[in-house]
C-alpha cells in the first residue's frame, strides 16, 4: 500500500501550487499512469479521498488517467506498445527504453475562486 | 478567475529521485557500494548477508540496515558479524530513503566499501522506491517457485542482478533456473545472472567477487 505515500507527496505539491497562483479551490487534479507505474488507480483515488485535507480548499476530484506502455528500440528506433512486459524490439530483437507508462506524473490542475 | 486549468506535467516523485541521486553520488564519492536486496520474505536475505560478512571479511568492509515491520531478529543475527541498524516500518511494507538515512546516521556514517540495505520482503512496493542504491539485487528461491518475474514485472524490470538462492533443494522441489532466467531476462535484458546456496556456502564466493566488480564499475562513473 505505498500509494499512501504518493498521494501525501501529491497533495503537498499540489496545495503549493495553490498558493503560488492565489486560488481559493482545487477542483480537479489529473494524473497520468500506466502498467509499470507500480499503483493501482482505484487504490490511488480511494488515497486521494482519505487523505484530502478537509479545510475547504479542496472539494477535489482526483482523475487518473491510465496510458499504454510505451518504448522505442535502441538500435531502429521504432516505436512499439510493449505486450506482455517483453522489453525487446519486436522488429530487430534489441533494447529498448520506455518512453511512457512507468512513473507517476501530475498532468494539470484546475483552480478555482469559487467552491 | 472562473476556473483555470493549469498545465504542470511534472513526475511526482521527481523531488524524491533527484535526493536518492544525490545521496547517491555522496556515497559513490567515497567508496561506498549501496546494495538493495530485494525478495519475497523468506528467500534468504539475512542468510545470503551472513554469509556475505564471512565470506567479505578481511577483504572488504562493509555495514547493514535491515528492514522489517517489527522486531530486530534480523539485526540480531547480523550484529555479531558487521555493523548492523534495524529499520522497523511499523507496518509499512517498504523502506524509503528517509529511513535510511536515519539509519546511515545511527551506524555513525561509516565509511564502508559495501553498504547492504536488506529491504522488506515484498516483491511489489519496494520495486517503487530509489533508495541511493548503486546495484539493486532481486532474490528468488527455489521454494518460491519460478513464475515469480512474470507476475512481479516491475521488480524484475527495475533489478541490475538476479540471485537464485537455496540452491542445494533444487532436487526436491519444482523450480527450472532456465525458464527463471528467461522469464527475467524477457523483462529486464541486461540482468546479471547469479546462483548460490548461502547455507552451504556454494556460489558465495562468486557473489561476492561479483559485488567487487561492480563497485570498482559502478562507482568509476562517479570519478
Amino acid at each position: 500500500m505505498h500509494e499512501q505515500s504518493l498521494i501525501k507527496s501529491l497533495l503537498q505539491q499540489v496545495e503549493a501550487i495553490r498558493q503560488q497562483h492565489g486560488a481559493n479551490f482545487v477542483k480537479t487534479v489529473r494524473v497520468e499512469v500506466g502498467p509499470l507505474s507500480g499503483v493501482e488507480p482505484l487504490l490511488l483515488a480511494s488515497c486521494f479521498k482519505q487523505f484530502s485535507p478537509r479545510d475547504g480548499n479542496f472539494p477535489t476530484e482526483l482523475v487518473v488517467s491510465e496510458v499504454p506502455l510505451l518504448a522505442r528500440c535502441n538500435e531502429c528506433s521504432v516505436e512499439f506498445e510493449v505486450q506482455n512486459y517483453t522489453f525487446r524490439c519486436p522488429t530487430c530483437g534489441a533494447g529498448v527504453q520506455v518512453t511512457s507508462g512507468e512513473g507517476i506524473y501530475l498532468i494539470d490542475v484546475e483552480l478555482s475562486d469559487t467552491d | 478567475m472562473a476556473i483555470t486549468t493549469l498545465t504542470v506535467r511534472r513526475d511526482v516523485m521527481g523531488e524524491s529521485k533527484a535526493d536518492a541521486a544525490s545521496e547517491r553520488e555522496r556515497l559513490a564519492r567515497r567508496g561506498t557500494l549501496v546494495v538493495n536486496l530485494l525478495s519475497s520474505p523468506g528467500a534468504g536475505k539475512t542468510t545470503l548477508l551472513e554469509a556475505t560478512a564471512r565470506c567479505l571479511a578481511g577483504r572488504s568492509t562493509m555495514a547493514v540496515l535491515v528492514g522489517d515491520l517489527e522486531t530486530d531478529r534480523d539485526a540480531q543475527r547480523l550484529s555479531p558479524l558487521v555493523p548492523t541498524v534495524q529499520l522497523t516500518t511499523g507496518g509499512a511494507c517498504h523502506l524509503e530513503l528517509a529511513l535510511v538515512k536515519r539509519g546511515l546516521q545511527a551506524l555513525g556514517d561509516p565509511q564502508v566499501e559495501f553498504l547492504f540495505i536488506e529491504n522488506v520482503g515484498n516483491l511489489v512496493c519496494p520495486a517503487s522506491h530509489d533508495l541511493a542504491e548503486h546495484l539493486r539485487v532481486v532474490l528468488v528461491s527455489t521454494t518460491e517457485g519460478d513464475d515469480k518475474p512474470g507476475k512481479y514485472p516491475k521488480m524484475f524490470r527495475t533489478s541490475h542482478t538476479l540471485v537464485v538462492t537455496k540452491l542445494d533443494l533444487l532436487p526436491y522441489v519444482p523450480f527450472s533456473v532456465s525458464s527463471v532466467i528467461e522469464d527475467a531476462r524477457r523483462i529486464q535484458p541486461e540482468l546479471d545472472f547469479l546462483e548460490l546456496c548461502a547455507h552451504t556456502g556454494a556460489g558465495v564466493d562468486a557473489w561476492c567477487n561479483y559485488l567487487i566488480q561492480e563497485r570498482s564499475k559502478r562507482l568509476a562513473e562517479y570519478l
